[in-house]
């Protein structure tokens, strides 16, 4: 299964449309396109999970990867609306501690974390 | 025989220390010796055949780099002989210049469609005979190339192969016997890695005839790297590693230390991971996991517990501490370990397998013995993505508990 990643700026930030599974596979494509995003100076980068189906212990890395370099630079990511499956996935490997999840872009934008 | 004298001007020469050679097929004596004494005049070395058996017999035996070839023989005609060498694995890259007596574009035609590389009109000058036949070594020596190149490209993944299986025999080595890992406590187990080598690895670590240590690990990526990176972690899991390096056998300190020895690779590689630890006596399961969802308990009395906290996998955040819950082993009781390959196997429509059909498949083989639950629930995975080879690693460790 492939992914597609479309770009759209939001005041102080980027959001990443993402379509398909974040897996092995498709780690090149992923990484690639968030760290030319980071390159530009981006600080908050929030992933719009909605069109994710799934998620392998290789997309995981690559979150917490993502989540990591961001900080060097003072950024910071969030994840919006994962699908259950994928949200059971996050929740198992703890990753709302690290990238927090919203449902919606208004809050995801201001910050507000929800409960995960 | 001594050497044929070679003139020092010819391209053939200049192209190679060894003169290049033609095959010459032709069933007209007069038209087959003048051709062969101009191309020895160029430089090469040319041998001769009358008809076209004798001719590919001559091509097989002599791999020349060029044949010119007749159109019209008795028995096998030029056409025909290029069919049945572009119809050979050994010989279909040879270069084949068809020779005919006119020129028509539809005959031209044929002749290619038929696996003919060029043409040439017996009545060719000599500057265009020259000219055509460098063409052809040109082509041949680029793909003599080529498949050498091939060749060495084989030769090299074979080897590569070989080194990748004996590591493979490495990793499979780190694995515990099956059987009685201490008196009263059975292991059987699965390892189906996905390349030659997985980065799955499991193990019972013993301390004493009464207290284990069990745990299976899970290194994200396939290939070299993570079998490397998991062979490391188990070394730092073995017992006297753990005494020394951890000074404690509770599964969270564990977990804590293995934690700040493995961060997350440049890559955004890291480990899942479930450790346990087992007391005989007082039957209580104390266990700790890392981002790791695979394992649970099937109970003697048919309820399945799953043995999962939520939890950071290894690297994510160096300052994490991890700690352990606990739960009791009856006698009869089952523990299975197991890597999310199996059951995040995919349907051809890309629907995971999961853990709700991994149980049920577990909870309708009862109380089957665990040599047989194991390869049945791998089986009803296979059936789930209709295919033999799973995508990603596959290991599950059973420990059942006798006394």
């Amino acid at each position: 299964m492939s992914m597609q990643l479309k770009e759209r700026p939001v005041p102080n930030g980027v959001i990443l449309e993402m379509t398909g599974d974040l897996t092995y596979a498709n780690r090149e494509h992923f990484k690639t396109a968030v760290e030319a995003i980071r390159q530009k100076g981006c600080r908050h980068l929030i992933l719009n999970m909605a069109g994710v189906r799934f998620v392998d212990s290789s997309g995981l890395g690559l979150l917490a990867l993502v989540s990591q370099n961001f900080k060097l630079n003072q950024g910071k990511v969030s994840m919006l609306k994962p699908q259950s499956y994928v949200r059971e996935i996050m929740s198992l490997a703890n990753i709302p501690k690290l990238i927090p999840v919203y449902d919606n872009e208004q809050d995801a934008l201001a910050g507000h974390q929800q409960a995960a | 025989m001594p050497p044929t004298p070679i003139p020092s001007h010819t391209q053939a020469e200049a192209d190679h220390a060894i003169p290049q050679t033609v095959l010459v097929v032709d069933d007209e004596p007069v038209v087959r010796l003048s051709l062969s004494a101009r191309l020895k005049r160029l430089g090469y070395h040319v041998i001769e055949a009358s008809d076209g058996r004798v001719g590919l017999d001559l091509l097989r035996r002599e791999r020349p780099d060029l044949t010119i070839l007749d159109w019209m023989m008795p028995g096998m005609d030029g056409p025909t002989f290029c069919e049945q060498v572009r119809q050979d694995p050994e010989l279909q890259s040879s270069q084949i210049i068809l020779m005919t007596g006119h020129d028509q574009p539809d005959q031209i035609a044929e002749g290619l469609a038929r696996g003919a590389d060029d043409f040439l009109s017996k009545s060719a000058s000599k500057q265009e005979i020259t000219a055509r036949v460098q063409a052809g070594m040109r082509t041949a020596k680029l793909l003599r190339t080529l498949e050498q190149a091939r060749d060495e490209i084989q030769r090299k993944q074979e080897a590569l192969e070989r080194e990748l299986q004996s590591a493979a025999e490495y990793v499979e080595s780190l694995l515990p016997l099956q059987g009685h890992v201490l008196p009263g406590v059975r292991v059987v187990h699965a390892y189906r890695p996905s390349l030659a080598l997985g980065g799955d690895l499991f193990n019972v670590v013993p301390w004493g005839d009464r207290l284990m240590g069990l745990y299976l690990l899970d290194a994200s990526g396939h290939g070299v790297s993570p079998a490397l990176r998991s062979a490391s972690l188990s070394t730092f899991l073995r017992g006297d590693s753990l005494l020394h390096q951890v000074g404690s056998n509770d599964p969270g300190v564990i977990l804590t230390e293995a934690n700040k020895r493995f961060p997350l690779t440049e890559d955004g590689n890291y480990f899942t991971i479930i450790f346990a630890r087992l007391d005989l006596d007082s039957h209580r399961l104390s266990y700790a996991t890392a981002g790791h969802g695979g394992a649970f308990i099937h109970r003697q009395s048919g309820t399945i517990t799953r043995l999962t906290q939520p939890g950071l996998p290894l690297g994510f955040d160096i300052t994490n501490i991890y700690s352990a819950a606990e739960t009791i082993i009856e006698p009869g009781d089952r523990l299975f370990f197991l890597s999310d390959g199996l059951y995040e196997a995919p349907s051809p429509t890309g629907e995971r397998w999961g853990q709700d059909r991994l149980e049920e498949a577990v909870h309708r083989l009862g109380q089957a013995p665990l040599e047989d639950v194991i390869p049945a629930v791998i089986a009803e995975a296979i059936r789930w993505q209709e295919q033999d080879l799973f995508p990603d690693d596959v290991a599950v460790m059973g420990l059942e508990v006798d006394v």
